[in-house]
C-alpha cells in the first residue's frame, strides 16, 4: 500500500514544523532501532544515517548545531521543510560539475538532486551497469552517483518512516511504525509541540509496543545501553588526548622525573581508555576489534602504545614513548575525524571473516606488527631528527630500534603464515599470490633486507633507521594501499576509497625527511673525518 | 670459549681462521660461501620484494593473468626462488661447525627451504579445482582443475589425447607458432594467434536438410545493446532460448491459444467476516482465510488441501504454495475505512482485515514472446505471468516493442528450411577486470596439404579442424580431472542477518560416496570450515586428503554452489616449515645464548 504513504506525509506536513524547542530527547536515544543486520539504540542509528548522508554527524540547522539524534527524529517526525536543507553530501567536485551544480558547495538539498535530470541518467546508468554484472567495477563517477544514490534512498527512508525499524513482528525481520501508530503520532506530537511530557509519553508507548512480542525477537535491552554509553564516552577521543599530554610532558619536562612520570601517567591512562573502548566494541559486536580499516587504524595505535609501554618497562629510556606518542595520536585523530573514509560504525561481518578463531589470531598478529614497525618509524624518526639537528644518537638509541624491529619481523612473520593456514581452510589454498599476502610478503622482505644488511655491514645504526622509516611505507602499502589503491583480491571486504592525497603525501613528506637526514648524517661524518684528519 | 654440538672446543678467532682456511684451501668451500653469501641473499631479498611489487601494480592495472604469467608463475621468477633456496641452505653449511647459538638460524633458514618445498610437492602432485554442484542434479565425479589442456581425437583410433596447454601464457604467434603433433597420424595442428575475447556469431543461412527457422534481431537503446538471435524448430517440441535471465523466447509449431488476462487476485480478508475480492477475471481458485485475532492466516488451495502460517511471517516473505505466490501487503488490527482509505482504529485486533495479493504461478512468471515462423514474416503472442499480454503479425523487416525494459525486436529474416552455422571471430580487447572467451587460431597441416582453413578455437567448445581431407576435433579448456569418490549436494542453506539480504554464512551438506568400497560419508562445508574426504585425521594432518570449501553461490539459484577442491600433499611439508620459521625467529631473536668472550 506505499502509494498511500505520500498522502500520510502530506497530512504530517500540513502541522507545519516551528519546532526545534528544546526537548530533551535522552528517552529516545535509547530506542532499539533494527538496521544493517544488527539491534543498536537510536542515538547510533541517527548518528551512522546523518554520516551517511552529509558525512558528517552534527547537522548546521538555521546557524544552530543540532546533534544527529534531534536532526534524524525531525527527518522522520516533521519531514516537511527537510527536502530544501542542504543535507546531502556531495563529494566529488568533477561529478558536481557533470550533473551541474556548483562544485564549490558541499551539501545539497533533497529537491536539488530529485529534480536533477544528469543525476537521474547517471544513477540509470549505474544500475543498468549492476543490471548487467552485478560485480561491475564501476569508476569514481559512476561510484560517487551510486553513493548519492544510497544517500537519497537514505533520505527517502527516514522522510517516509520506512528506513526507521523499531517494531518487532515475531519474525527476525522488525518493521517500520504504521503511520497512525499511536505511539508514533505522541511523539510526534510531544516533539512538535515541544511537550517533554507527551514526548516521552510517546516513547513510553513505544516500548510497550516493542515488548509485546516474543523477547527473542527483541533486543538485548543491556547492549543497548552499553552501546549508549560507549557512543557518548568517546574513548579514543579521550585515548589520543591523554597520549598527547603524555608526549607533552616527556618534551617540555625532559629529563625531569616528574616530567617521565606524567609522561607514564598520562599515556597509562590513555592506554586504559582504549582498552575500555576495546572491551565496549567487543561486547557490543560480539568479536574482536579489527574488522575494518578504522578499528585497524585505533588497534595499530593501541599496540604502538603496548610496545612502547613494555620497552619503557624493561629500558626506562623515554624514547619508545616519544616515538609511539606522535603515531598514536596522529592515528587515533585521524580515526577520530577522517570519517567518510574510516567509518567506525559496526556492522555485520562478511561470512568468511566471521571466525573469531581466525580473525583473533591472524589479524591481530598482523595489525600488531604492524604496531611494532609503528613504533619503528617512531623511534626511527627520533634517529634521524637527531641527525637533522646534528647530534649523534647513542647506540643504545639504535639497540632500541632494533629490539622494536625485532619484534615487527616475529608479528608480521607469524600473522602472515596464519594467514595463509586460515586461508588453506576458508578459500582452499595456502598461497596464491593475493595482492594482500603479496604486500604482506613485500613488507616482510624489506625488513628483512633492512636486518640482513646490517649483519652484513652494508649500513649501522643510522642505516638501520633510514631502512625502519622507508619500509614502513610497505606496511602503508600493506595495510592502506592493498585496500584503497589497489582494490583488487580477495580482502575485498576491506575495500573503500578515499585518503589518497594524504597517504601519498605523508610517503613523499617521509622520504623528503630521510633524504635531508642522510644528507646531513654524510655532512657530519665528512666533518668528523676531516676534523680527525 | 664455547662449543659447537660435538662439545668441540672453538673460540670465535679460531673460527674465523678456520673458515678462512678452509676458503682458502678447497673450491668447494669458496662455492659454499659465495652461494650462502650476504650479497646474494640481499639481491635475492630486493629482487623478489621489487618482482612482486610490480606483479600487484600489473594485477591492478591489467589483470591477475598477466600477473601470474610474467612474474608469479613466470620460469624465471621460479628459478629465482630455487636460487634463494640453494643461498639458504648454502648459508647454514658455512656456518659448519654447528654450534648452539645457531639453533634459531638454522631452525629458520631451513623452515623455509621446507616450506618451498613443500610448494613444489604441491604444485607436482596435488591439485586446486572447483566444482559447481546443484541439489537437484546427480552426484559430480568429475572436478574442474585451474589448468587449461587441448583433447585431441586423433583420425585414426578413437582415443582421446590430452595435452597441457594455456593458450594465454604460451601465447602462440605466427612467429613462434605452437605445433601439436596428433598422435597415431602423420598430421599437425599449428596454433598461432590467441584472443581473450573469442565472440561466436549465430548465423541462419538456408539448408535444404534444415527445419523452419527465423532470425531476429533485439535492440535496447537505453543499454545501447543489440542480439543477434537464430532459432531454429528441430522436432515437435518448442525451441526455447534464456533472454539474459529476464525472458523467454520460444519458437512454435503453433501458437497458444490465447489465454485471458489475469494478473493476480487482490482481495482484503477479514478475520470476522467474508472476503472483498477485487473482480478482474477469473480467480486463481486460492482461498485464505485470517484467524480472528488476526495472528494466523489460512491458505486453501483449489484442490481443499490447507495450511496455516503466521501472518507476521508471511508479511515478510512471500509464501509459494500450489503454483502461486501470496503476499500480505498490509494489515490492518482494527479495521475502518477512513475518508475513503482503509486504515485502522486502534492497535486492538477488533477487526482484523489483511490485504493479500495472490499472483500466478511464479515458475511462469518470466515474460516470454511465443512464435510461429510463416514464409514472409512471424506470428507471435506476448506473455506475462502466464497469460498473454499481446498478440500480434511481424513481416520480415518489422520491428516492435517487447515490454521488456525498452527491448525492441526486428525480424530479419525467415527460411521455412535453415540451419543455423557458429562462428567464432575475435573481438575487441576487453577493459581491465572483465573476461571474455579465450581461445587460439588453429589449422591443420598435413605433409600434402600446406594451405589448410585457419579456425577459431574457443574455450569450454570442441572444434573440428580440416585440411579438405581429414578431420581431427579438438577440444579446448580447463582440465576435468575424475576424483576416487562421487559428491553430491544435499542441502544448501544461506542464513542472512537479521532484516536484511546479507548472508551470515554459507551451509553446504554433502554427501560422499567412496567409488572403491561404496562407503557413503557425510560431510558439511560452512565459510571457515572445509568438508574433507576421507577426513580422517592422518588425511587432514598430511594433506592427502581433498578438501571442499564454499567459494562462490549464486543469488538466483540457491539451490546451487560452488566449492573450491584442494588436493595437497605438500601440506605437511608446509605447515612444519611454517612452524618452523616461527618457532626460529622466536629462538634466534630471544633465546640466544648469551656471546661469551667474544
Amino acid at each position: 500500500m506505499t502509494p498511500l504513504r505520500p498522502l500520510f506525509l502530506l497530512a504530517v506536513a500540513l502541522l507545519t514544523i516551528s519546532q526545534a524547542q528544546a526537548i530533551d530527547v535522552t528517552s529516545m536515544e535509547r530506542v532499539p532501532v533494527q538496521e544493517g543486520g544488527r539491534k543498536k539504540p537510536f542515538i547510533v542509528f541517527a548518528d551512522e544515517a546523518l554520516m551517511s548522508i552529509s558525512g558528517k554527524s552534527q547537522f548546521t540547522k538555521e546557524g544552530t548545531k543540532i546533534s544527529s539524534t534531534v536532526a534524524i527524529s525531525s527527518l522522520w517526525l516533521t519531514p516537511r521543510g527537510w527536502e530544501n536543507q542542504p543535507l546531502i553530501l556531495i563529494g566529488n567536485k568533477k561529478f558536481k560539475t557533470q550533473i551541474g551544480l556548483d562544485p564549490a558547495t558541499k551539501l545539497f538539498s533533497y529537491r536539488d538532486l530529485s529534480g536533477n535530470e544528469p543525476l537521474r541518467a547517471a544513477l540509470q546508468e549505474v544500475s543498468a551497469l549492476r543490471a548487467k554484472n552485478p560485480k561491475v567495477k564501476l569508476d569514481p563517477l559512476q561510484r560517487e552517483a551510486s553513493t548519492i544514490g544510497m544517500r537519497l534512498a537514505v533520505f527517502e527512508g527516514l522522510v517516509s518512516g520506512r528506513g526507521i525499524m523499531v517494531l518487532p513482528t515475531g519474525a527476525a525481520a522488525w518493521s517500520p511504525l504504521d503511520a497512525e501508530d499511536p505511539a508514533l503520532l505522541k511523539i510526534r506530537e510531544g516533539f512538535l509541540s515541544g511537550d517533554q511530557a507527551a514526548y516521552d509519553a510517546g516513547l513510553e508507548l513505544l516500548r510497550n509496543e516493542q515488548s509485546r512480542e516474543n523477547p527473542r525477537f527483541q533486543a538485548d535491552p543491556s547492549k543497548i545501553a552499553i552501546e549508549v554509553f560507549y557512543q557518548k564516552l568517546h574513548p579514543f577521543r579521550w585515548a589520543w588526548i591523554l597520549y598527547l599530554f603524555s608526549g607533552m610532558s616527556l618534551l617540555l619536562l625532559a629529563g625531569g622525573r616528574i616530567g617521565y612520570a606524567l609522561g607514564w601517567g598520562f599515556a597509562l591512562s590513555g592506554f586504559l581508555m582504549q582498552i575500555a573502548g576495546f572491551v565496549f566494541r567487543i561486547l557490543i559486536s560480539g568479536r574482536a576489534p579489527v574488522t575494518n580499516m578504522y578499528e585497524s587504524v585505533v588497534w595499530v595505535a593501541f599496540g604502538t602504545i603496548l610496545f612502547a609501554l613494555i620497552f619503557e618497562a624493561i629500558y626506562r629510556s623515554r624514547y619508545f614513548l616519544l616515538g609511539a606518542v606522535p603515531v598514536a595520536v596522529t592515528s587515533l585523530i585521524l580515526a577520530d575525524t577522517q570519517t567518510v573514509i574510516l567509518d567506525r560504525s559496526i556492522h555485520p561481518l562478511v561470512p568468511v571473516l566471521s571466525d573469531n578463531f581466525w580473525l583473533t589470531t591472524h589479524v591481530l598478529t598482523i595489525t600488531l606488527s604492524y604496531a611494532a614497525f609503528a613504533l619503528a618509524l617512531g623511534v626511527g624518526h627520533i634517529i634521524l631528527g637527531k641527525s637533522i639537528f646534528g647530534t649523534k644518537a647513542s647506540p643504545a638509541l639504535h639497540n632500541y630500534l632494533y629490539r622494536t624491529l625485532q619484534v615487527g619481523v616475529l608479528l608480521l612473520a607469524i600473522g602472515t603464515i596464519l594467514g595463509g593456514v586460515w586461508a588453506n581452510y576458508s578459500w582452499g589454498r595456502f598461497w596464491d599470490w593475493d595482492p594482500k599476502e603479496t604486500w604482506a610478503l613485500i613488507a616482510l622482505l624489506g625488513y628483512l633486507f633492512v636486518l640482513h644488511g646490517r649483519i652484513a655491514g652494508k649500513w649501522g645504526g643510522f642505516g638501520l633507521a633510514v631502512g625502519a622509516v622507508l619500509a614502513f611505507q610497505c606496511i602503508i602499502m600493506a595495510w592502506y594501499g592493498v585496500n584503497f589503491v589497489l582494490g583488487v583480491g580477495l580482502h575485498s571486504y576491506g575495500f573503500g576509497a578515499g585518503g589518497f592525497p594524504t597517504a601519498v603525501g605523508f610517503v613523499l613528506s617521509e622520504f623528503v625527511i630521510v633524504l635531508i637526514a642522510v644528507l646531513r648524517h654524510r655532512g657530519i661524518k665528512a666533518a668528523r673525518s676531516s676534523a680527525n684528519a | 670459549m664455547r662449543r659447537d654440538w660435538r662439545g668441540v672446543v672453538l673460540t670465535a678467532l679460531e673460527r674465523k681462521r678456520m673458515v678462512e682456511a678452509r676458503q682458502k684451501n678447497s673450491s668447494f668451500w669458496r662455492l659454499i660461501h659465495l652461494l650462502g653469501s650476504l650479497q646474494l641473499a640481499l639481491i635475492l631479498l630486493a629482487t623478489i620484494a621489487i618482482a612482486c611489487a610490480a606483479a600487484t601494480v600489473a594485477e591492478s592495472e591489467f589483470s591477475t593473468k598477466v600477473a601470474q604469467v610474467y612474474i608469479y608463475k613466470a620460469p624465471w621468477f621460479l628459478i629465482w626462488l630455487g636460487v634463494l633456496c640453494i643461498n639458504l641452505f648454502a648459508v647454514t653449511i658455512t656456518r659448519w661447525p654447528w654450534e648452539k647459538k645457531h639453533t634459531g638460524f638454522i631452525v629458520t633458514h631451513y623452515g623455509i627451504i621446507t616450506l618451498l618445498f613443500g610448494a613444489i610437492v604441491g604444485l607436482q602432485t596435488g591439485f586446486e579445482g572447483n566444482v559447481t554442484l546443484h541439489k537437484d542434479k546427480p552426484p559430480v565425479r568429475k572436478i574442474t582443475i585451474n589448468r587449461s589442456i587441448i583433447q585431441v581425437e586423433s583420425p585414426n583410433d578413437t582415443a582421446l589425447y590430452v595435452m597441457p596447454f594455456d593458450a594465454a601464457s604460451a601465447r602462440p604467434s605466427e612467429k613462434r607458432p605452437r605445433v601439436f603433433e596428433v598422435p597415431a597420424s602423420d598430421l599437425k595442428i599449428v596454433a598461432d594467434a590467441v584472443s581473450e575475447n573469442l565472440l561466436k556469431e549465430e548465423k541462419l543461412l538456408p539448408s535444404e536438410s534444415g527445419a523452419p527457422g527465423v532470425m531476429l534481431r533485439l535492440t535496447s537503446p537505453r543499454m545501447g545493446q543489440t542480439v543477434n538471435m537464430p532459432l531454429v524448430l528441430e522436432g515437435e517440441a518448442p525451441t526455447e532460448k534464456d533472454f539474459f535471465g529476464l525472458a523467454k523466447i520460444l519458437l512454435q509449431s503453433e501458437l497458444p491459444p490465447p489465454s485471458p488476462k489475469k494478473d493476480a487476485d487482490t482481495q482484503v480478508v477479514f478475520g470476522r467476516f467474508a472476503p472483498v475480492v477485487q473482480d478482474n477475471g477469473p480467480s486463481t481458485g486460492v482461498k485464505v482465510l485470517l484467524s480472528e485475532d488476526g495472528k494466523k492466516v489460512t491458505i486453501i488451495s483449489p484442490d481443499a488441501t490447507s495450511a496455516t502460517y503466521l501472518r507476521a511471517d508471511l508479511m515478510k516473505s512471500p509464501l509459494q504454495a500450489g503454483g502461486v505466490t501470496i503476499t500480505i501487503e498490509e494489515y490492518w488490527p482494527d479495521f475502518e475505512m477512513r475518508e475513503g482509505r482503509p486504515s485502522t482504529k486502534s492497535d486492538l485486533p477488533n477487526n482484523p482485515a489483511a490485504l493479500v495479493r495472490i499472483q500466478a504461478a511464479a515458475g511462469d512468471s518470466k515474460p516470454a514472446l511465443v512464435m510461429v515462423a510463416d514464409v514472409d514474416g512471424i506470428r507471435y503472442q506476448l506473455l506475462r505471468g502466464g497469460t498473454s499480454q499481446a498478440a500480434g503479425k511481424a513481416k520480415v523487416g518489422d520491428s516492435f516493442s517487447l515490454g521488456w525494459a525498452d527491448w525492441q525486436l526486428e525480424v530479419i529474416a525467415t527460411y521455412p528450411k535453415a540451419a543455423i552455422v557458429t562462428e567464432v571471430k575475435p573481438g575487441p580487447v576487453l577493459p581491465a577486470g572483465e573476461s571474455g572467451i579465450p581461445g587460439f587460431r588453429a589449422r591443420l597441416v598435413s605433409p600434402s596439404i600446406a594451405d589448410a582453413p585457419q579456425r577459431w578455437v574457443p574455450s569450454g567448445d570442441i572444434t573440428a579442424l580440416t585440411d579438405g581431407r581429414n578431420v581431427v576435433r579438438i577440444g579446448y579448456g580447463l582440465e576435468l580431472r575424475p576424483i576416487p569418490f562421487t559428491l553430491k549436494l544435499v542441502d544448501f542453506e544461506v542464513p542472512r542477518y537479521e532484516g536484511t539480504e546479507t548472508p551470515s554464512n554459507f551451509i553446504a551438506t554433502l554427501e560422499f560416496k567412496d567409488n572403491a568400497t561404496g562407503e557413503v560419508k557425510a560431510g558439511t562445508a560452512r565459510m571457515n570450515h572445509p568438508a574433507s574426504f576421507p577426513g580422517t585425521f592422518f588425511a587432514n594432518f598430511t594433506g592427502i586428503n581433498y578438501k571442499f570449501s564454499q567459494a562462490e553461490w549464486n543469488p538466483r539459484d540457491l539451490g546451487e554452489t560452488t566449492l573450491q577442491v584442494l588436493y595437497d600433499p605438500g601440506w605437511i611439508l608446509k605447515w612444519s616449515g611454517s612452524l618452523a620459521i616461527c618457532i626460529g625467529i622466536a629462538i634466534m631473536f630471544y633465546f640466544k645464548p648469551k656471546t661469551g668472550n667474544a
